[in-house]
């Protein structure tokens, strides 16, 4: 379905995407990644946006540079907002879907039919400046969707949504990729990738760190530092506390703040609101985000460069 | 593909029905009447006797319809073509279409030049009605006919022989210039419409700079350079055709000067240029879009 061979794109001194090197078969792939890591260049140039400094790459057998054809089979979801304020979901769709090479009457069936999908059938027709963030991201998907492309590439589709939308386009990605059509999502957050497929694509600083299954993701996590911040009433207190139980590797304390690293955060989530309880130390934030993953692309990077 | 430019161009046009994008259209008509009111006025509200002749009233009107307000309407549609929908950051929703930049480029293009055309016209009808001969005039022209071979010329108030008003709007003509002008709109528009559509596409993100300075030097400076690069200017041959549409004589000490600047084609020569302008320029702008990179992510071009 997609080839990358050996790509490499420069934007003058500095590298987006670095000897990419990947072929992947018709099915739905997670594109893992932190912010920065060169996701959006790669699906610039896979979606014939950008061209490649060295390499080559195929989508479907073809070059997706100025590719009428290929375009005809792909849908892209783009990271960026690019809205008309003043036009409504349903003519913009409506407009894209025309410009997909549709015909008037084609196009509005399938703006609304789209539409309807994402579950923007009622404000269609308001404009699109009085829409929300969410409702932004569903006539994004919904545009992408409209004339039932072969492969769906989205670049964060749920940035901005809220749980229920969140499971909502889920829903909807998950009916489409049970049709046995073929989806490469993009996105920082491993559970979204997770809820969808189960294979990995895990980039950072421009370069494929490594590919696979969900449960592989997890096993390189295994054994990796997990960096939790807490901020509290006492926190060298709670320091001596989570030394004392030996559940940390490492500790700092920044003002109010603890910020640990641990190879064992199970024990600690488990075991902190008996402590807490115990020592009558007040925990206001607690965060670890996806540090994990950062951690485990921070290895990986460093096994690239053989300092592991 | 004719399809999809088609979806662009009603798509432009249903997004310029818009109060800000109609009040602009009513500029575009007014600045020529305006202008040509106010000097009007002036001749009405003074000596009648210093009526411009009527090269004078062709210069302005040529100066102002088919060169100023039409390049001003083409410049601000077409300019920006590409890089309003890079801001936007609505140019890769376009372009992953089948065709969907070339689609944009001339679909734009043709809303422009459908945009710019009415007002202009509009304005160049009122502005020919405001120098039209009032009743007053008529009356004149009427005596003057009756009086024929009366003295056509006079002595002004600086001493100066003078051809008179009456004589002047006697050979005015409204409606020959009308049509004269007309014509010069309908190909300047398109031309000068694809060239700053060109410039826009060359350069995005600096266009409307490259534009004005275009304007400024090769429009209105080097198109008065009595060498070959000013047949390259729109200018150059909107003024052949104006004097040979208008019939304006030009006076015996002029003509080597003007021959040298207009050159001796044949009108056919100019009207062909400026019609294969359009053609020739969107090619290379398809060409140089094709060739473009601009990213998503940054929306800017790399």
């Amino acid at each position: 379905m997609i080839e990358l061979s050996n790509v490499t794109k420069m934007y003058g001194k500095v590298i987006g995407v670095n000897d990419f090197t990947l072929t992947l078969q018709p099915g739905a792939y997670g594109l893992l990644g932190p912010n920065g890591s060169g996701k959006s260049t790669l699906l610039n140039l896979i979606t014939g946006q950008l061209r490649p400094t060295q390499g080559t790459i195929r989508v479907m057998g073809e070059s997706p540079r100025n590719n009428a054809s290929l375009f005809r089979r792909m849908g892209y979801c783009p990271g960026g907002e690019g809205f008309y304020s003043d036009v409504s979901a349903y003519d913009w769709v409506k407009y894209l879907q025309q410009l997909q090479g549709m015909t008037a009457a084609d196009a509005d069936v399938a703006a609304g039919r789209s539409l309807e999908l994402v579950g923007m059938s009622t404000a269609m027709h308001r404009p699109i400046s009085s829409y929300s963030r969410g409702m932004r991201q569903r006539t994004k998907l919904a545009q992408a969707l409209a004339h039932n492309p072969e492969i769906l590439i989205l670049d964060e589709p749920f940035s901005g949504l809220d749980p229920i939308g969140r499971h909502e386009l889920t829903t909807v990605l998950l009916d489409w990729v049970d049709l046995g059509k073929s989806l490469l999502f993009a996105s920082h957050v491993l559970h979204e990738i997770e809820s969808l497929t189960q294979s990995f694509l895990l980039i950072c600083g421009g370069r494929l760190l490594a590919s696979g299954t969900a449960e592989d993701v997890h096993a390189m996590m295994v054994g990796l530092p997990n960096e939790i911040a807490f901020k509290c009433s006492d926190p060298h207190r709670l320091g001596e506390l989570l030394l004392r139980e030996r559940v940390v590797d490492s500790l700092r304390i920044v003002d109010a703040t603890v910020t640990v690293a641990t190879r064992d955060p199970a024990r600690i989530y488990g075991q902190l609101p008996g402590w807490l309880k115990t020592s009558g130390i007040d925990v206001t934030e607690m965060h670890s985000a996806d540090e994990s993953l950062q951690a485990l692309f921070n290895s990986l990077m460093k096994m690239h460069r053989g300092e592991l | 593909m004719i399809g999809n430019v088609g979806a662009v161009f009603l798509f432009e046009w249903k997004r310029s029905l818009t109060v800000p994008r109609m009040a602009w259209w009513l500029v575009l008509a007014g600045f020529p009447v305006f202008i040509i009111g106010l000097i009007r006025f002036s001749i009405t509200a003074g000596d009648v006797n210093d009526a411009p002749p009527r090269e004078l009233w062709i210069g302005f009107l040529f100066a102002l319809v088919p060169m100023l307000v039409t390049m001003l309407g083409t410049m601000l549609w077409m300019t920006p073509a590409i890089s309003a929908e890079l801001e936007r950051r609505s140019w890769v929703y376009l372009t992953v279409r089948p065709n969907g930049g070339t689609a944009v480029l001339l679909g734009k293009y043709l809303a422009a030049v459908t945009w710019v055309i009415p007002p202009v016209l509009l304005g160049l009808t009122c502005a020919v009605l405001i120098i039209s001969p009032n009743a007053e005039e008529a009356e004149e022209i009427a005596n003057a006919r009756r009086h024929e071979p009366a003295q056509p010329f006079f002595i002004n108030k600086h001493g100066q022989r003078q051809l008179a008003p009456s004589m002047a709007m006697r050979d005015l003509k409204p409606w020959q210039i009308w049509w004269a002008m007309a014509r010069m709109v309908c190909l300047s528009a398109p031309a000068y419409a694809a060239v700053y559509l060109l410039l826009g596409t060359i350069m995005p993100r600096r266009g409307m700079v490259l534009a004005v300075g275009y304007s400024l030097l090769f429009e209105l400076i080097i198109s008065f350079v009595p060498a070959v690069i000013n047949k390259l200017t729109v200018h150059h041959h909107l003024q052949a055709l104006m004097l040979e549409w208008c019939e304006l004589e030009i006076p015996p000490e002029f003509m080597s000067g003007a021959a040298t600047l207009i050159g001796n084609s044949p009108t056919w020569h100019h009207i062909a240029i400026l019609m294969l302008y359009p053609p020739i320029l969107l090619a290379i702008s398809v060409a140089v879009l094709r060739s473009s990179e601009f990213s998503s992510s940054a929306e800017s071009d790399v």
